[in-house]
């Protein structure tokens, strides 16, 4: 913001400088737009009378009277030559346009310079003495010269005259034998309106010439003039001064350089009051229009960087949490990974362990029980033992499933197995088993129903299912078996009447080494719902408690129907 | 040019030179009435050397020379150079100076002014002749002379103007004539008070005849400035040799 503030103050200074440049260069430019349009009028009238007067130096009858040695015919003939050049008294007054082209007066000067007098003052118009001085020339020019002639200075501002002087040269000699010097009176530069931006003058011997100026003006503003103007000595320029109190830009401008006439310069006084009170009235606009910018480009940065903020900040704050929620579950998963790992590798070496002495005990027991001195009742208990050491071998067997299975070694290779034909291959064991007589065992499955599996932990799974249905009934009570597909899946119920599970053991059945109350003596080591959940799932399929209530508990495990080809699948890396 | 169209009105000079010009007529008139008027005429009239034994002049005036091609025709044209009015090519007048009287009979020369030139641009006339400056060409000529000699300013007139525009010459001395629309012309006419005067030809030789005995001084004029003299004592019959080196 402090950034922004600074380069926008920056920009407006900046922009402030130029301007105020650009207004005084615009003044300039405008003063000499203005003096170029007076001057071209003046320039074009200056070569007009130059070439007249040119005319006038090669009239014969003038060279005559000056190279035959007739200077009493010199003014005669001019009167004649110039009649249509001066002023005709009959018409004083015809506006700009008369004088534009008339000459007031004229005068000849001899070969040093000096002016002719002439013998009639009326013919040649008249001059003052002082006026005809003027005329007088350090010698006779070579070319034409231009001077201003300031009359009647000291009656209401006078009246300024250009005045050409025409170098009259000898066609006979080559030399010049004199000059023709006629005065004009100036079309006014000066003629500006009282209340003009711009009021112009001349300056020549010492004397402002500028009528739309008071005396006292005129007055006060001679010695400023004075300095400024010759003392620089530079054709043209430009400085300030006080008129009436207020500042006003002077410009000037050499009118006759070169001239044998004394130095002339156009006067330009330029009312400072309006472009100065336009120049701050500027400034303050600009300043005014800089402030509201940065007030309304701070308003809204801020509301912008508020908005845009928000939803980084919830951002961060959101991020923030993930991170730790994801830090924690990481580190939760992380634990439970090695605790998992440890678990399994003890299961692993554990069954591997006890498989072995199992192996020994019995072939031991076996042994004893094949010797012929045995009493029926130690024989019994002997074959007791040996009974005991299956049941060990079958819970250390799935023991060292789960543990492959929690390991993640397990690998399955699936293919199409037909249900059906295994639940009946089971129920012809089951019906082998002495203790199953008083069961009633009721199916529903159709006598295809092809599922995604491997075909001994399918069996596996079955197998288990059947097995609690017939440990947890009661006696004459009955079994009820289906099988049908569903969707995707190929769902088989397996049901038994007997005591229900309690409701608050129900979610803990499908947990490791976990026993219903209810079947305390009931062989089993709570091993093998939990086995045959895990392999449902691997099969991508799950087991679940149906219902255990009003005497009937039922189990549901859903396998996916095979698809056209078998499918390879890992549980886990 | 843009001068002002000027009529013709005779300058005070020349209303005087016309006055005297009345006064020779009249003075003509008056002798007619006299008996010996033939004998006058027959005078005049016959071969001046066959009736007296008369002095001639010859020479030579070496002029000036100049660097412009040969003239075919004997045709001048005035060149100023440093103030100094000469004829291009160079000639010369010869004339003999003395206590003649003046001409009994004024004679009329003519300058004319053809392609907007005088023609010719030198004329040697003796006091009193009358010089006519007829117009050749089809442009306005106004002729005009402001020097000391003669002062006139014939106005503005074209080649139909009738009489033709004249000019009495009764002061000895150098005329220059000028046109006041044609600011380039220039001609001469050297007034003589003498009847004895001659132009050179193209090589400064010249030969004046009918001259009486007695002493006088030669002149040789070259130029607005450049007079050369010598004095002799012509006698009757005698061809005198003068140059002017």
């Amino acid at each position: 913001m402090l950034v922004v503030t600074t380069v926008t103050a920056l920009l407006l200074f900046v922009t402030l400088l130029n301007m105020t440049a650009n207004v005084r260069s615009d003044l300039q430019e405008r003063f000499q737009n203005e003096l170029a349009s007076m001057h071209a009028l003046q320039e074009v009238r200056h070569a007009a009378l130059a070439e007249r007067c040119r005319t006038l130096a090669r009239k014969p009858r003038i060279h005559a009277a000056l190279e035959d040695n007739a200077l009493d015919l010199l003014y005669p003939s001019a009167r004649d030559e110039l009649r249509d050049v001066m002023e005709s008294d009959q018409s004083p007054a015809q506006g700009v346009a008369a004088y534009a082209i008339h000459a007031s007066y004229y005068r000849f000067l001899d070969r040093n310079g000096a002016v002719i007098i002439p013998p009639v003052i009326q013919d040649v118009g008249q001059l003052r003495p002082t006026e005809e001085a003027f005329l007088t020339l350090p010698s006779v020019p070579t070319g034409p010269q231009t001077g201003y002639l300031l009359r009647h200075p000291r009656t209401g501002g006078g009246a300024i005259d250009e005045v050409i002087a025409m170098p009259i040269i000898s066609t006979e000699r080559g030399e010049v034998i004199a000059a023709l010097v006629l005065g004009f009176k100036l079309v006014d530069p000066t003629n500006t309106p009282a209340d003009a931006d711009i009021k112009s003058g001349i300056w020549t011997s010492g004397r402002l010439y500028l009528p739309s100026l008071s005396e006292a003006v005129r007055t006060s503003l001679t010695a400023p003039v004075a300095r400024g103007v010759v003392a620089s000595s530079l054709p043209e320029g430009s400085f300030t001064v006080q008129v009436d109190g207020a500042p006003c830009l002077l410009f000037y401008k050499l009118l006759n350089p070169g001239s044998l006439f004394p130095p002339a310069y156009e006067i330009g006084i330029y009312q400072l009051g309006g472009s100065l009170a336009r120049q701050r009235r500027l400034i303050w606009e600009f300043a005014g229009i800089g402030c509201l910018l940065l007030g309304g480009a701070f308003a809204a940065s801020r509301y912008l960087a508020k908005r845009l903020s928000v939803p980084v900040e919830k951002l961060a704050i959101d991020s923030e949490e993930n991170r730790t929620q994801r830090n924690r579950a990481e580190s939760a998963l992380e634990l439970t990974h090695e605790e998992l790992q440890r678990s399994a590798r003890f299961s692993a070496d554990a069954s591997h362990q006890l498989k072995t002495p199992v192996t020994v005990l019995r072939a031991g027991l076996e042994e004893l029980l094949s010797g012929e001195k045995l009493t029926p009742g130690t024989r019994e208990e002997i074959a007791a033992l040996v009974h005991q050491t299956f049941r060990l071998t079958s819970v250390i067997e799935d023991l060292l499933l789960l543990s492959r299975l929690d390991a993640g070694r397990l690998k399955l290779v699936f293919s199409s197995v037909n249900v059906p034909p295994l639940i009946e291959a089971w129920l012809d064991d089951f019906g082998a088993l002495p203790e199953t007589t008083s069961l009633k065992v009721e199916t529903d499955f159709p006598s295809t129903l092809l599922i995604e599996g491997e075909k001994r932990f399918i069996s596996l799974i079955l197998q288990n299912l059947l097995e609690n249905a017939r440990k947890y009934n009661c006696a004459g009570g009955r079994i009820r078996i289906t099988a049908h597909p569903e969707g995707i899946w190929g769902i088989l119920t397996v049901g038994n009447t007997g005591v229900p599970i309690p409701a608050a053991a129900q979610g803990h059945i499908f947990e490791r080494f976990h026993r219903g109350a209810a079947g305390e003596n009931i062989p089993g080591h709570g091993l093998g719902l939990n086995l045959a959940r895990e392999l449902a799932r691997l099969h991508r399929g799950d087991l679940l408690l149906a219902r255990s209530a009003d005497n009937w508990t039922e189990f549901e495990v859903r396998f996916r129907l095979a698809a056209a080809a078998p499918v390879t699948t890992h549980d886990s890396p | 040019m843009n001068a002002p169209y000027r009529h013709r009105h005779p300058s005070p000079p020349l209303s005087e030179s016309v006055a005297k010009v009345c006064s020779c007529r009249i003075r003509l008139r008056r002798a007619r009435r006299s008996p010996l008027f033939p004998l006058l005429v027959l005078a005049l009239a016959w071969p001046p050397g066959n009736i007296f034994a008369q002095a001639s002049v010859e020479g030579y005036v070496a002029l000036p020379k100049t660097h412009s091609a040969p003239v075919q025709i004997k045709r001048y044209e005035i060149v100023a150079k440093g103030g100094i009015l000469s004829t291009n090519p160079p000639v010369a007048v010869v004339y003999l100076e003395g206590p003649f009287a003046p001409a009994a009979r004024p004679q009329t020369e003519s300058v004319a002014q053809k392609d907007m030139e005088f023609v010719p641009t030198l004329l040697p006339v003796q006091t009193g002749t009358r010089v006519e400056f007829p117009n050749l060409d089809d442009v306005y000529h106004n002729i005009f002379s402001y020097s000391p000699a003669k002062r006139f300013d014939l106005g503005r007139y074209r080649q139909d103007e009738r009489p033709v525009p004249s000019v009495v010459f009764d002061v000895p001395g150098l005329v220059v004539l000028r046109c006041d629309i044609h600011e380039h012309m220039r001609g001469l006419i050297l007034v003589l008070a003498t009847p004895h005067f001659v132009l050179t030809d193209a090589d400064g030789h010249y030969r004046l005849n009918g001259l009486p005995a007695g002493h006088y001084v030669l002149k040789a004029w070259l130029n607005s400035r450049t007079t050369l003299e010598r004095s002799l004592d012509l006698q009757d019959g005698v061809v005198l040799r003068v140059d002017f080196p």
